[in-house]
Parts: C-alpha cells; sequence; structure tokens
C-alpha cells in the first residue's frame, strides 16, 4: 500500500470507529445545546436545559405539547374534590420502565415522597412541599392529598421537574446517585454521560406509544461558543442548535440545507421599579418611565428583530394571560407625566441589569438613551450572578434595599399565570423570598393571587387574573419590555424538533431523513 | 542534586499551605451566595436552606476550613456544589486534554519558534530576520480567539478537512494547538533571537571562529548551549500557564479542559473546585520551576545546586 493510501485507509477506519456502535445504519440525531448539564435527576435541576434534556429518558403524569398545552401523558385522567385538596389520578396502563419494573401506582408514591421529603434537599422541593400525602388507591389509580387548596397543582405535576422515576432503580441507586443512572418510562434509555463532552441516549424498544421514538440514538452535546454551535451546524456535526445568536441567523439561513427557525416564547423581558423608594412610589412616575420607553426600539437593536413588544404582563401562550395593549411611546405625555409628580427636571438612579451578556448592555444602553430624553440620568451596572445574589435576590431588609430601576426577565414553567404573578407580584413575594424586585403591593393583587389558587372553577379564575393583571398594568410597577422569540436552526433532514415557549425542546416526534 | 530535589520538594508543603489557606480565604470573601446559585432562578427560602445544608454551607467557617484541609491532606476535596461529583473527578476528566494540548502546542511553538529565533539571530537585520520577526508580531498580536475562529471557519467549515470541536482524535489536537501554540511560538522566537544576538557577540565565539570551526559548530554547539538558559526558563512559565487551561482557545473549540472548568466554578461560586484548581495551578508552577532548575544544570554543568 501507498503511504497516502494507507493514512486514507486509516483516516477511514478511524472515522468508522467514530460513528461505530449497535446501531450502524442508524439515525443519529446530534443536538448542540448552550450549556453543560448539572444533573439528570429533574427533581434536582434548575435550569431548563437540563430538565429538557432529561425528558429523553422521563416522563411525568402530566407534561405540555410543543405550544405548552397541558396534556395528560402517564396519568389516564384525574378528579379533584370539592374542597380542592384531594386529586385522585388515574394511570395509564401496559406501561414499563427500562429496568422492566411496571409503572403502577407505587411509582407514583415513591417519586412524590421522596421529593416532599426535606432530608432528600432537593432543588425543586418548593414545587411539591403543598403535597400533605400521597397514597395507592390501587394499582392504576393515585391519590394525592394537599395542605392546602392550589389549583394550579395539575400544572405543577407538568412542570418537566416533576417525573415518574423507576422506584426499583430508586431503591437501588438511592437518591444521590439515581442522577447518574436515570431509570424511567420515556422513549430513550441512557447510555452515557461524559460530563465535559456529551450525553447519550438510545431507544427503548419497550416504549408504550408504538412506532416511537423514530430516531435511534440522541446525542446532547453542549457547545458553549455560539459561532462554533453555527460552525457545527454548517458542517453537518450537529442537526439541531438552540439558541442561534441574532447576528448568526443570516449566516446560517444563506445555507441551503439548514432552516433557521424563530418560534414565540413566554419570556418577558421588563424594568421594574422599586415601588418602596422615591421617586418611584409615585405611581405617575412609573407611567411616564413606560411612556419614555420605545419597546420597539428594543426589540430590532437588542434583539436582532427577535422580539415583540410587551402587550401584557404576563405573556400570550401562558394561561390565563390577559392583553392590556403596549404601553405607547409618548415622550410629551412622559415629561408632563414627571412634572405632575413633581420632578420637571427629572431625577438621577441606577439602573441594574440582572444580567452582564451582550444583549443586556444593549438593552440597558437604549433605556439609558431614552430615559435621558425625559430627564431621567441612570448609571449603568450589569450585575455578574455572584452580584446580583447579594444585592438584589438575598437582600434581607426590603426598607434598605438599594435596587431601584432593574431589567430582568422570567418565564412561567408551570405555563400558569400563577408561577407569572405571584412569584414576581404578590405583596410577600419580596426578596430574599421570591423576586418582587419592584416590592410592590397591592391589596387588590394580592387577594385576587390569593383567591385565584382557592377556586378550581376555570371562569372565575380567569375573571381574578384578569382583574390582577389590569390592576398591575394600571399601577405600572414594571415597565414590560418584551417578549422574546426563540431562534433556533435545523437541518432540513431532522424534523420534530421543537423549541418550547418556556425556552425547552419538544422532541417527541423527532425524526431523521 | 539529587539531595536539592528532595530539598526542594519538601519546601512544596508549607508553600502549598500558604495558598491553600489564603485561597480558602478569597473564595469565602467573594460575594454572593453559593446556596443561591445553586437552587436557581426561581428558588424558595426553604429550597435554598435545604441546598445551604446539603452543600455543608451552614457550618461555621473554621469548620469549613478544617474540612477542607483535613480532607486536602488525604486527597478528598469534596464534592463540586454544582454537579455533585467528586472534585477529583471533575478535574481528572479534564486534566488529561488541557495536558496534550499543552504538549503538542508546546512542541510545535517550541520548535518553530526556537527555529526563527536562531535564524533571525544569524541572518541578524537581514530579510530572514525580518520576516521572523514579522511572524513573531503578528503571532503576539493577533488574539487567540479571532485565530481559533478565522482557522475553524477556514479548516473545517469551508475545506471539510478538520472536525470543530471535540477533543477525541488527534485531527482534534491540530488547530486549538495552532491556536494556542501561536503567541508562544513568537514570544520564544523573540527570546531565542535576543538571547542569541548577545551570545553571538561573546568573546568565546570569536575564539571558536577563530580556531576555525565551521559556522555550523559554532552556532549550535557553542552559541545554542549557552543561549538556552533563558529561554528554557521563559518555556517552563508558559508551559505553566498553558497548563492552567486556556479559557479563550476551551470556548472556541469546546475544549473540555481545565480553564472552562474554572469559569464556570468562579461563576458559580464552586467552592471546592475553585480551591482544588488553584491548589493544582501552584503546584504544577511550583514542579516546572524545579524542572528548569534541573535542566540548568544540565545545560551548563558549571551552574551548582546547594
Amino acid at each position: 500500500m501507498k503511504p497516502q493510501l494507507r493514512t486514507l485507509a486509516l483516516g477511514v477506519l478511524s472515522l468508522a470507529a467514530l460513528t461505530a456502535g449497535p446501531a450502524q445504519a442508524a439515525k443519529d440525531v446530534v443536538l448542540a445545546v448552550a450549556s453543560t448539564f448539572t444533573t439528570t435527576d429533574p427533581y434536582d435541576a434548575n435550569d431548563t436545559l437540563s430538565q429538557a434534556m432529561a425528558k429523553s429518558f422521563y416522563e411525568g403524569l402530566y407534561g405540555f405539547d410543543k405550544d405548552m398545552k397541558l396534556i395528560p401523558v402517564l396519568a389516564e385522567s384525574h378528579d379533584v374534590s370539592k374542597d380542592g385538596l384531594v386529586y385522585t389520578i388515574k394511570l395509564k396502563k401496559g406501561i414499563r420502565f427500562h429496568d422492566g419494573t411496571d409503572f403502577k401506582a407505587d411509582a407514583v408514591k415513591a417519586n412524590f415522597d421522596r421529593v416532599t421529603n426535606p432530608d432528600n434537599k432537593l432543588k425543586r422541593y418548593a414545587l411539591y412541599s403543598n403535597i400533605a400525602k400521597t397514597e395507592v388507591v390501587d394499582d392504576y389509580t393515585a391519590r394525592i392529598t394537599l395542605k392546602t387548596p392550589f389549583s394550579a397543582f395539575i400544572n405543577n405535576l407538568a412542570h418537566p421537574s416533576g417525573v415518574i422515576i423507576s422506584p426499583t432503580a430508586l431503591k437501588q441507586y438511592g437518591n444521590k446517585d439515581i442522577a447518574f443512572h436515570p431509570v424511567g418510562t420515556g422513549p430513550f434509555t441512557f447510555v452515557e454521560w461524559k460530563a465535559t463532552d456529551y450525553l447519550k441516549v438510545a431507544k427503548f424498544d419497550g416504549y408504550w406509544k408504538k412506532g416511537y421514538p423514530k430516531v435511534d440514538t440522541i446525542t446532547w452535546k453542549p457547545v458553549i461558543d455560539s459561532n462554533s454551535r453555527a460552525a457545527v451546524m454548517q458542517t453537518g456535526e450537529a442537526q439541531f442548535t438552540y439558541p442561534v445568536p441574532y447576528e448568526m441567523a443570516d449566516v446560517l439561513k444563506a445555507k441551503p440545507e439548514l432552516d433557521v427557525v424563530a418560534a414565540p416564547s413566554i419570556i418577558v423581558r421588563y424594568l421594574s421599579m422599586n415601588t418602596q423608594q422615591k421617586p418611584f412610589d409615585n405611581p405617575k412616575v412609573r407611567q411616564a418611565i413606560n411612556y419614555a420607553i420605545n419597546k420597539d426600539a428594543i426589540a430590532k437593536v437588542a434583539f436582532g428583530g427577535y422580539a415583540t413588544p410587551a402587550d401584557a404582563v404576563v405573556p400570550e401562550g401562558v394561561e390565563y394571560s390577559v392583553k392590556t395593549g403596549v404601553w405607547p411611546y409618548d415622550v410629551a405625555k412622559a415629561k408632563q407625566l414627571l412634572a405632575e409628580a413633581g420632578y420637571p427636571n427629572g431625577f438621577e438612579t441606577e439602573l441594574w441589569s440582572a444580567y452582564n451578556h451582550t444583549i443586556a448592555q444593549k438593552v440597558t444602553q437604549v433605556l439609558q438613551q431614552q430615559l435621558q430624553q425625559v430627564g431621567i440620568k441612570t448609571k449603568i451596572t450589569l450585575l455578574e450572578a455572584g452580584q446580583r445574589v447579594e444585592k438584589v435576590e438575598s437582600w434581607q431588609d426590603p426598607a434598605t434595599a438599594p435596587v431601584r430601576l432593574y431589567y430582568v426577565g422570567w418565564s412561567s414553567s408551570t405555563g400558569e399565570a400563577d408561577w407569572a404573578l405571584r412569584p414576581l407580584l404578590y405583596g410577600e413575594s419580596w426578596p430574599p423570598k421570591l423576586f418582587n424586585t419592584a416590592y410592590f403591593k397591592s391589596e387588590r393583587v394580592d387577594a385576587d393571587i390569593k383567591n385565584a389558587l382557592l377556586t378550581t372553577d376555570k371562569t372565575e379564575k380567569a375573571k381574578l387574573y384578569k382583574d390582577a393583571q389590569e390592576t398591575i398594568y394600571k399601577e405600572a410597577p414594571w415597565a414590560p419590555l418584551v417578549f422574546e422569540k426563540l431562534l433556533s436552526a435545523n437541518n432540513r433532514k431532522l424534523s420534530g424538533v421543537h423549541t418550547m415557549p418556556d425556552g425547552s425542546f419538544n422532541f417527541t416526534e423527532v425524526d431523521l431523513k | 542534586m539529587l539531595q536539592y530535589i528532595v530539598k526542594r520538594l519538601l519546601g512544596l508543603a508549607p508553600t502549598l499551605f500558604i495558598v491553600g489557606v489564603l485561597v480558602f480565604m478569597f473564595v469565602h470573601l467573594l460575594p454572593g451566595d453559593p446556596a443561591r446559585l445553586a437552587a436557581g432562578p426561581d428558588a424558595t427560602p426553604e429550597t435554598v436552606a435545604l441546598v445551604r445544608q446539603d452543600l455543608g454551607l451552614d457550618r461555621p467557617l473554621p469548620e469549613q476550613f478544617v474540612r477542607f484541609v483535613t480532607g486536602t491532606v488525604q486527597g478528598n476535596f469534596g464534592k463540586s456544589l454544582r454537579t455533585k461529583r467528586p472534585v477529583s473527578t471533575e478535574i481528572a476528566d479534564r486534566f488529561m486534554p488541557t495536558f496534550w494540548l499543552t504538549v503538542t502546542s508546546m512542541a510545535w511553538s517550541v520548535v518553530f519558534g526556537m527555529t526563527i529565533g536562531i535564524l533571525s539571530a544569524v541572518w541578524r537585520n537581514q530579510w530572514p530576520d525580518r520576516l521572523g520577526m514579522t511572524l513573531a508580531v503578528s503571532g503576539i498580536s493577533f488574539p487567540a480567539f479571532a485565530l481559533g475562529m478565522v482557522l475553524m471557519q477556514a479548516f473545517s467549515v469551508q475545506l471539510g478537512w478538520l472536525p470543530t470541536v471535540g477533543a477525541d482524535t488527534w485531527r482534534h489536537y491540530i488547530l486549538p494547538s495552532l491556536t494556542l501554540g501561536a503567541a508562544v511560538a513568537a514570544i520564544m522566537a523573540r527570546f531565542t533571537r535576543s538571547s542569541f544576538v548577545d551570545i553571538l557577540g561573546d568573546d568565546y565565539i570569536r575564539t571558536a571562529r577563530a580556531k576555525g570551526l565551521a559556522e555550523s559548530v559554532v552556532v549550535f554547539k557553542h552559541g545554542l548551549r549557552n543561549a538556552l538558559i533563558p529561554v528554557v526558563t521563559m518555556m517552563g512559565l508558559q508551559f505553566g500557564f498553558l497548563l492552567g487551561g486556556s479559557i479563550v482557545v476551551e470556548v472556541v473549540f469546546n475544549w473540555p479542559g481545565l480553564g472552562r472548568l474554572l469559569v464556570d466554578a468562579v461563576d458559580m461560586r464552586d467552592y471546592p473546585v475553585i480551591q482544588a484548581l488553584v491548589l493544582l495551578f501552584s503546584l504544577e508552577f511550583i514542579l516546572i520551576n524545579l524542572i528548569v532548575d534541573v535542566l540548568y544544570g544540565l545545560i551548563n554543568p558549571t551552574i551548582r545546586y546547594r
């Protein structure tokens, strides 16, 4: 063999060795994502990405489809008692875990007993701490009793953390080690997790939905740098990537084999104003700031057009969201309101951002410029994660809280208005408890939010949330800025992978041509 | 000589202890509560309290310190606050990729840099010198991330010759080591040149030439050996820096190395990982310095150790 030929042959061999495995002619999908996974245990995960990935091998009683609509998954149906305390859940039959265990009510009990036990110290404890007890009625019926009525409970079950782990595996590996040996009912079984490189899952032959999954393996590959993520899409090393940086969108669009998709999201970006401090204690000042901000400009300049001006406090797509309209951009009106409030020449204040990435930098700069137009001078600080925790999220005494104008974002991971309003605008959610960084307190809004949780009647709930959102709009503790769009790219050969409105993924229909 | 090495190794312990104390104090002085960060963006105070207990951060600081010291002495660095995997595994997984990348980068950049340096010195102020130094200055001034992206765009995306990201085969090493070594090669070239230029003007070189030795013997036998001392010092320093992991190159090429681990750890205030990494980096530097000192003696036997 000539030397060149030999190297060529070697190269081919090593390539073959790379792609070899049980599924030779197989459909292997590679998804390039933006950061490494923290855990495979959804009950101990707080990042959307790890939870999205865990949907490869785990399923919950309920779940969301790609448009964030609530659907039963392992559950067949449920009944709620009149007092809103007891949920009786019928389970689907004939479902098996990857380890061969039958899926029955004891699995439901094992999982909720685990998360509600504070000794297990799971990060999602709070989401389920309202559960008083879980009982097995018969093999395919489970009964969950709550401590207090909580009408969004089924949404909590549908939350990506609320999965059913095999009780046998839980017993075998224990509370901590289960994260390295995930065993669920999902379409794929866990193969390997190389923390620095990738996480691989393979088709589960005994999956209960016949004909699924349609591909043989999925490799979740974290690629941190956004330019490199664009590069692996262009070379074909990955078939899907999210997020695509706005400035790379056109480059990828130009490639005939790639599609770039901008999907709507429930991620709201807003500016909160500390309503306990002067001058933001005056509603006129807060309204003036709303009038002074050109949301279109922010969407165009900072988000490259991949965002829409916020026309509500709770984004469309979250259950019970109400459109209150985009606050009009009107500098004259803003100045007039400031004058009425006693600040004809404006004032000086702090403008903080919860993030220090380039988009946040652009947003705050645009905000600074626009506020300048009405005489409000701002000093920008982009907080690094540790500083944010120190100065905002863990600040103990509300009276001395240094936060004034604060640029931040939120997405309601339960897809329901309660988690979009209560952590952010409820009177008892001031930091350090939750994230009411506006230190907003309105008796009317508090009553609405509280009562909505107590009622199981949907029309009554809708009415209460509508009233809450309209009151918030008028009181203006925030200047809602934009709803983000989620920019992803996929190879035309790949179908069925979608970004969900909360930034998670749906890949039940994943297929490769 | 052996005695000298043993003495130096014994000196390691107190140095590392001081570094350990300092790094422990500094990480705990960083603003931001790791429990709050680990608990995530929408955690309630109860959850934060649970996470704090879980991570052992509710204990008094002296107790945490004693635990850190006793653990470290036994080689147990605890578990990462972020991933809950043992710190030793986290570091071990990433050490070899960083190490091999450092070795390959150093290998080509030392050979290339010294060749350019020698050529430039021998043909000082002639065209090989000008060309060599132009290359060297570009090597220093071209930012690594830009070089990395340009290389990736050209060789992976456009030509399709080399893989983009990862560290699986030798082909994965080519682009990152080129990127990482460029600046080192440039520094080595300039260092070798200046050290060589000095030496070539020395009396013994003139004597060697007067004896009628071939120019190549003069340059390589009499010149190179003596010019190497400062070059080796620089080499050691560069090697130490690269072993710490290059953040830029690791991010661009998605390299599973120590630099990214450190950045992630600082971001999440992952105390055990930061502490272990800083200790490791100090240890590496001390060892490299020792090796450099020993090399001095091999290069120039007139150097004595006490």
